[in-house]
């Protein structure tokens, strides 16, 4: 049994009876126990899977109706409600956190038969591109794993490229989604803001953020977004996309299309020799296949990390100020406390990268600072979301590296703030102006992967999807050994 | 250079309290001086972009029914309250 197979494969195996949902389950479980102690993708396991599996198999036998994921074992983010499954956010603050409900995305899976197979690390409420500010330990790079995962969704990625399971859903806010699936090779989409609900999903930074597929495949991301997307009462920023069908001509190409190769996103300064290259090499594979590239200058894109980190910050002081303890929290008895100081006990627990965050997010807002900082961030966002619109009338597709570098070192860069955020350079201009981006993988070098962003206008994933797809089928990528 | 006291004020009001304080002050500095760069963006007589949304969009404001038991989910409470430490 391949458990590398793709969820589209997955799917046309367990209809034509080539192994059973039990079996493939229990495959993907001994898988877990034999490299997740290396990877240590998962912070906790759904017990009752195998029994899910055993009953879609019954249902299956008995010619009943199966929802279209077959049983496919899906993991998903750790700042995602699973009802009745602890919810941790990768925060010792949480660690005790059963969830209540079930959230959208997750339900809209469940209710067509994808079994959750567990709950992935992730930095601490989503904070963090490494998995490293994990209060539960960092995951490790399945191609070396030495070399960090990306993040903050590492664990989704790490389980989908390790074949853990199928596929897995992470949240992106500044490249969370894309940024993993560069650095682990695999394909990691970030839906127009709106098209998925994020009802259930953790608040960090809720202006941006959204829940996205993580797959191995460009067609099973299509797959997935067809059961995740559309209105959700619970959310109202969800947008109605009239149940748009985005495998439908998924393999139609690119020919005669537009494509600005971003000038501040490819600039040599800026990116590694070896993902410089394979840039040059993406360009050439779309030029091959059809479409004609050209440079196009995003000039607000200098600033986009600056203004992303100001918005964020000032979203997250305010998303994390209910960690009080009070409503849920550790165990932790409030008597003899007064109120205050049990609040500031209270958030001790939280992890350093959180902290700064929350310090950020109280200043830059805050009187006689706003005008410098809040302000000026949100007329940059502005400024930006013109800019792409006017790109978008002259170009199908904006194209850059995902991420200007490969995966690196466990703790190159933590101790250097500037540079940690610069790695997010590529990644940040999608979230600020709302529009659709998504990571396929493209080269390996040097055992490690580069990813491509491919970048498309609202609500045209449907066209964005079929680009990928035609990138995605220019290159023949090794397995991942391990 | 932002004044150290200001941000040890801002986590104080933040109710944070530094442990490592050192690091996390260096840190939060440079952070702050990176964002200087949007002092070069020229952008102050940019139009804010602001995204509206039509009251008749909202879902109807009406009370649904919890059939879910949310309290025994709290760490402290009496009864049917939740229990906060003493406001003083």
């Amino acid at each position: 049994m391949n458990l590398g197979i793709s969820a589209l494969n997955y799917v046309n195996s367990i209809k034509n009876g080539d192994f059973t949902v039990e079996e493939f389950i229990e495959k993907s479980f001994e898988r877990i126990k034999k490299v997740d102690d290396k990877l240590h993708a998962f912070l906790s396991f759904n017990d009752i899977a195998l029994e899910k599996a055993k009953g879609i198999d019954r249902r299956i036998s008995s010619n009943q109706k199966i929802g279209q994921c077959f049983g496919m074992p899906i993991s998903v983010k750790d700042n995602m409600c699973v009802e009745g499954t602890k919810t941790t956010c990768a925060s010792k603050v949480l660690e005790n956190f059963i969830s209540p409900y079930t959230g959208t995305a997750v339900s809209r899976l469940e209710t067509e038969d994808a079994i959750i197979i567990g709950k992935t690390n992730l930095d601490e409420f989503a904070m963090g591109l490494s998995t490293e500010f994990s209060a539960y330990g960092s995951s490790k790079n399945p191609w070396n794993v030495d070399y960090v995962p990306g993040g903050s969704s590492g664990g989704s990625a790490v389980s989908v490229s390790a074949n853990e399971c199928i596929a897995s859903l992470g949240s992106d806010t500044g490249g969370s989604i894309r940024n993993p699936a560069s650095f682990c090779s695999i394909v990691g989409l970030k839906p127009t803001y709106g098209l998925v609900s994020r009802f259930g999903l953790v608040s960090y930074a809720n202006s941006l953020e959204q829940i996205g597929p993580m797959t191995k495949t460009v067609e099973d991301s299509a797959f997935l977004l067809n059961i995740i997307s559309g209105i959700d009462h619970n959310d109202n920023t969800t947008i109605d996309n009239k149940n748009q069908d985005y495998l439908k001509d998924i393999d139609a190409g690119i020919a005669g299309k537009k494509i600005g190769v971003v000038t501040e996103m490819t600039n040599p300064n800026g990116l590694s020799t070896s993902v410089l290259n394979a840039t040059n090499d993406a360009i050439k594979k779309f030029e091959d296949l059809g479409a004609n590239c050209e440079q196009v200058s995003l000039g607000m894109s200098k600033y986009a990390v600056a203004a992303y980190y100001t918005i964020t910050s000032t979203e997250a002081g305010s998303n994390l100020a209910r960690y009080d303890n009070i409503r849920y929290g550790y165990e932790f008895d409030s008597s003899g406390f007064e109120f205050n100081s049990y609040i500031s006990q209270a958030r001790s627990k939280l992890g350093p990268e959180v902290i700064r965050r929350m310090i950020l997010g109280g200043f830059v807002p805050s009187a006689g600072h706003a005008g410098k900082y809040f302000l000026k961030a949100l007329k940059v966002k502005s400024k930006l979301i013109t800019e792409i619109n006017n790109i978008f009338k002259k170009f199908d597709y904006l194209i850059s590296p995902t991420v200007p570098i490969q995966p690196f070192k466990f703790g190159e860069k933590i101790n250097d703030p500037v540079s940690f955020m610069l790695v997010d350079f590529n990644t940040v201009t999608a979230n600020l102006t709302g529009i659709p981006a998504i990571s396929v993988p493209f080269k390996i070098e040097d055992g490690l992967p580069i990813g491509i962003q491919i970048m498309a206008n609202h609500m045209d994933e449907h066209s964005l999807l079929q680009a990928a797809y035609a990138l995605e089928k220019t290159v023949s990528l090794p397995e991942v050994e391990i | 250079m932002v004044d150290e006291e200001e941000i040890i004020h801002v986590a104080k009001l933040m109710k944070i309290e530094l442990a490592d304080y050192n690091i996390h002050i260096k840190k939060v500095q440079k952070m702050l001086e990176y964002f200087d760069i949007l002092d070069e963006a020229n952008i102050e007589s940019e139009d804010l972009i602001v995204q509206e949304t039509d009251v008749d969009k909202l879902r109807d404001d009406k009370h649904v029914i919890y059939d879910k038991k949310l309290l025994k989910f709290l760490k402290n409470y009496q009864e049917t309250y939740v229990k906060a430490p003493k406001l003083s």
